[in-house]
């Protein structure tokens, strides 16, 4: 498999250079063609790091990041990011803030407001797009945050913790949602990676579970789920993966 | 809603409420107000505190964001509630001040807590595109 994001032999570190906190420890791994991977493991095991340093939001201490063969120096402009707070602007419209993720990139005004249009209904926005974020439930802001990532059409999606900070009925139903633009070849990234502390969302949503250890974060397990899609997320055979890297984390 | 909707899927169509609410680790009371929507429009049943995936229910899953939202648009726009809104709107050339609908509904419903009975309209008239809502002018516009 060809990759599309490769870590080799990644560290990262933090404070100063007599004491410093190792937040990741030799790193390796890689993300390929159309594979949706999954990373887990407890808190402070620098889940969240790494994607950083895949995005190039931070850099690696030691050893070096690729993407599609080329190494890591600047905040690759092939990835877009979900973030678990949603980090949207709060004095913007749905529709102005879908269009920040075209920022710094070539369209003109009418393009972009298209294309935002577009985005806005693809994640079932159409009817908010006037609407400011505080008329908007947990839900509908995590939508503002997909779509402003998909409206660049990244090659590589980032979701860290996407459905963490939803009730439980809204997060069933998002996942379904991403899991169907993920079968959509027509609209879905190359990849996706997702950060998530609950190893049955991964588990039910990826290709391929990466388990980190507690602090210093190293890769304890490279778990592939083998399930054909779609999935139930009840299913004894899910279940079984589950129990595994359960196993390994507690 | 929608996502409860997808997890009476998962239980092949019927399952016992208070089994969703343990499986989802939800507080009963946080599920009634999906139940309750689901059930107004007609997606799902409440039997001896079972709940049941209507035909309907099962037919509005099947489709894609388009053919839901399309599917919600005529359920909602059928509710006798919001036909007496969209028909007040209808009366002012389609497009009504939020202070010209919060003393309608004061005047039709005083019991009702008029606010909050607003933002109900707005969500579900957004999310059904029977309306669109400017918060900054606070202009109510019905969608042809």
């Amino acid at each position: 498999m060809v990759p599309i994001i490769e870590l080799c032999n990644v560290t990262k570190t933090f404070g100063s250079s007599q004491r410093p906190a190792i937040v990741l420890d030799s790193i390796n791994l890689f993300v390929g063609e159309h594979e949706f991977v999954g990373i887990v493991g407890p808190s402070g095991s620098g889940k969240s790091t790494l994607l950083r340093l895949m995005m190039g939001l931070t850099k690696p201490t030691e050893g070096e990041i690729y993407y599609r063969g080329k190494k890591v120096q600047d905040v690759c402009a092939g990835m877009a990011m979900v973030f678990q707070t949603f980090a949207i602007f709060p004095w913007l419209t749905v529709v102005e803030n879908v269009e920040l993720g075209l920022q710094g990139k070539p369209f003109a005004e009418r393009e972009r407001r298209e294309r935002a249009l577009r985005t806005v209904e693809l994640m079932g926005l159409n009817g908010f797009e006037e609407a400011y974020p505080r008329e908007l439930s947990g839900g509908m802001k995590q939508r503002v945050g997909l779509a402003r990532a998909l409206i660049s059409d990244p090659e590589v999606l980032l979701m860290d913790e996407p459905f963490s900070s939803l009730d439980p009925l809204t997060a069933t139903h998002l996942r379904e949602e991403v899991l169907d633009l993920w079968s959509d070849l027509s609209v879905a990234p190359e990849a996706v990676v997702m950060v998530t502390h609950n190893v049955e969302e991964a588990v039910y949503m990826a290709d391929r579970v990466i388990v980190l250890t507690p602090r210093p974060g190293r890769i304890a397990r490279d778990v592939p789920v083998q399930i054909p899609r779609p999935r139930d997320p009840r299913s004894s055979d899910l279940y079984r993966v589950v129990d595994e890297i359960t196993g390994l984390i507690a | 809603m929608i996502g409860l909707l997808e997890v009476l899927e998962d239980f092949e169509g019927r399952v016992d409420v208070a089994k969703v609410a343990d499986d989802l680790i939800l507080e009963l009371d946080d599920l009634l107000p999906a139940v309750e929507a689901a059930e107004l429009l007609g997606f799902l049943k409440v039997e001896s505190g079972d709940l049941i995936l209507t035909e309907e229910g099962k037919q509005f899953l099947s489709r894609g964001t388009k053919g839901r939202k399309k599917l919600l648009n005529k359920r909602v726009s059928s509710l006798d509630f919001f036909k007496m809104i969209v028909d007040f709107a209808k009366n002012h050339n389609d497009e009504v001040t939020k202070k010209e609908l919060l003393d309608f509904l004061q005047a039709k419903m005083p019991d009702a807590d008029a606010e909050s009975t607003f933002h109900w309209i707005v969500e579900w008239g957004r999310s059904s595109l029977i309306l669109k809502y400017d918060s900054s002018s606070g202009k109510i516009r019905i969608m042809p």
